[in-house]
């Protein structure tokens, strides 16, 4: 594993997001603090609605903590996401963040290459021949030459995530995070993943976050963390029984 | 491909209910316009067909007030002096066009509409579909010519009798197609025929229009202008295109026939327009989980917005590329059943902007859906 660099490019600093009023009110994150190295790949585990969701949109600028800080690196400056105008944040997240969910979302009339060309265009990060060629590198590199004029309906599911994984690398963020990325993929599907995730970490310098229930995967992180009833601890890389 | 054709391609069954929609409203639109505007060419017919390939050079005077060429006031013959002399105008020359009282054969009356003109070859009034062997005829007097349309109308079908205008006798020479008439049908003779039977309902000193050209259509309107300027207290003065679109305007107006076209446009219209917004927006439904991975990476909102106008304005087109060839072949089926469907650039333009002006309020109506789309919605 290289070496991770010690300053990190995105921190949580006591985040916390309540749900709901009165005696239905419930804490998702109660002063939830997590730094995120550039090459590094961090786990995010815990049972289901201990709130790992919720972290990783407000990580990530989709979901605004009713307390505490998201600060990320940001051409070299540490900026606070939320404090951002809506636009500014929708400007940064073009800039920096890439997003994997675990129902692949791919646009059903796109081939492969189109699904990255639109966020090369839309994103204004390449336009015509360009975004093309940007496309088939990544698709290159991702394995999927061969099926760079499919449409999903024509992929297989490992095939139609690793698109996905491509759509979110393509523009090369800073940070990569992936909402439950294995879970409709068979295991040798999910090693697949994990290997491109923790590449396009190692090798790019991203920071990326995996939110998943699926221990198998810890072999693949760099960093291990537990989420339970808000409350947020930092595990060794040990899968449970060793 | 944009995206946008992208994605109406690969779901053509899912647009295919706007698209017909929009060819629904467009065939609308441009038959009932084509319709209405092809019957009221019936009001011009004596001025569309009189010397038609000069109709920007051939000048009209008539009475004041008289917006339709069927509605002139006899003139002063006198009147001719005010043309007569003008520099690239020909001589002027006399046109009677009055109603008069047609008797049946056997028996009953009917409304007619007479039109007395010169007959020579170099005239410029008389219907161009007057051939040389039914002008020569004409030149008898009381003779009179009809379209064959009206044949039945006039009952000249019939082996007894014989038919009357005004109480005098005439004699039918010969017939005429593709001049229908709306309420008088029109009957074609000679000035001299004309002045007969209108006996003192049109004094001798008198006529209904000078005709005359111009020797370019430049000077044709310039002598308009002037003649207006110089006379307007008694008489009017057109080029004959001018007239031939104030008779027909008139009587769209008139008649109201304009409102009643514009309630069954705006009908086609607001069909057209639910069912396309309906399409756009559930088609965008459909998509929101993607457009909402777009969004969570940054992709300005925008960008979404314009692909579902892009979609609407190609739902527009797709339509309208099949409404008009079925448009311009029911136009060929009505020809074929007598009825005219004046499809002309106008009608078919006017068509175009409105249904693209339709599919465009489909469309930011569809971005409602757009507006929805959260990011957050992929986490939950």
């Amino acid at each position: 594993m290289p070496a991770i660099a010690t300053t990190p490019t995105l921190k949580g600093v006591r985040l916390t997001r309540t749900y709901g009023d009165g005696a239905k009110r419930r804490a998702a994150l109660q002063h939830v603090s997590l730094d995120l190295f550039p090459g590094q790949i961090a786990l995010l585990m815990g049972p289901s609605g201990s709130g790992k969701s919720t972290l990783l949109a407000v990580l990530s600028g989709l979901l605004e903590p009713d307390e505490g800080q998201v600060l990320a690196d940001d051409g070299g400056e540490m900026r606070d996401v939320w404090s951002m105008t809506p636009k500014q944040r929708e400007a940064y997240r073009l800039r920096t963040t890439g997003f994997i969910f675990q129902g692949f979302n791919l646009f059903p009339a796109f081939t492969a290459r189109q699904q990255l060309e639109i966020v090369l265009n839309w994103g204004g990060y390449a336009r015509g021949g360009d975004a093309r060629r940007q496309a088939d590198d990544m698709l290159d590199r991702l394995g999927l030459s061969p099926n760079k004029h499919k449409k999903p309906a024509q992929l297989s599911g490992g095939e139609k995530q690793r698109v996905a994984i491509g759509r979110a690398l393509v523009k090369n963020p800073s940070f990569v995070f992936a909402d439950e990325p294995t879970s409709a993929l068979d295991w040798e599907n999910g090693q697949k993943v994990m290997e491109l995730l923790r590449d396009g970490a190692h090798e790019r310098g991203a920071s990326i976050l995996v939110v998943s229930h699926d221990h198998r995967l810890l072999p693949y992180v760099d960093v291990y963390y537990h989420l339970e009833d808000g409350l947020l601890e930092e595990r060794p890389l040990t899968p449970p029984g060793h | 491909m944009s995206y946008a054709l992208l994605t109406l391609w690969h779901e053509r069954q899912r647009y295919v209910s706007g698209v017909f929609a929009v060819t629904f409203s467009a065939m609308l639109i441009a038959l009932q316009c084509g319709l209405l505007l092809g019957l009221f060419k019936i009001t011009s017919i004596p001025i569309d067909h009189a010397t038609p390939w000069d109709r920007d050079r051939v000048i009209w005077v008539g009475s004041t007030g008289a917006p339709s060429v069927d509605l002139g006031k006899p003139i002063p013959v006198g009147f001719l002096t005010r043309l007569a002399g003008r520099e690239g105008l020909s001589s002027p020359e006399l046109y009677i066009a009055n109603f008069g009282n047609f008797t049946k054969p056997v028996g009953g009356t009917e409304l007619c509409f007479l039109l007395g003109t010169r007959l020579d070859d170099e005239a410029l009034a008389p219907a161009d579909v007057l051939t040389p062997e039914l002008r020569a005829a004409l030149s008898e007097p009381f003779t009179i010519v009809v379209d064959r349309s009206d044949i039945a109308r006039l009952k000249l079908d019939s082996p007894e009798g014989k038919p009357k205008i005004n109480g005098k006798e005439v004699r039918v020479v010969g017939v005429v197609t593709g001049l229908r008439s709306l309420a008088a049908p029109w009957v074609f003779c000679s000035t001299h025929t004309a002045r007969q039977l209108m006996g003192p309902l049109l004094p001798a000193d008198h006529t209904t229009y000078l005709l005359a050209r111009a020797d370019t259509p430049e000077r044709a309107r310039q002598i308009v202008a002037d003649l207006r300027a110089t006379y307007s207290e008694d008489m009017s003065a057109y080029v004959a295109e001018d007239f031939s679109y104030s008779s027909r305007e008139y009587w769209l107006l008139r008649t109201k026939a304009g409102v009643a076209i514009g309630y069954a446009a705006l009908l086609g219209l607001l069909v057209g327009a639910v069912i396309t917004a309906q399409t756009l927006k559930t088609a965008t439904e459909a998509s929101a989980r993607e457009f909402a991975i777009l969004l969570a990476l940054g992709i300005p909102r925008w960008r979404i917005s314009l692909m579902v106008l892009q979609q609407s304005m190609w739902v527009a087109v797709i339509g309208m590329g099949l409404a008009y060839p079925v448009c311009l072949g029911l136009r060929q089926v009505a020809l074929m059943g007598g009825a005219d469907v004046d499809l002309r650039w106008e009608v078919l333009s006017g068509t175009a902007a409105l249904t693209t002006l339709m599919c465009t309020g489909a469309g930011l109506w569809a971005l409602r859906g757009v507006r929805q789309i959260e990011p957050m919605s992929l986490l939950r």
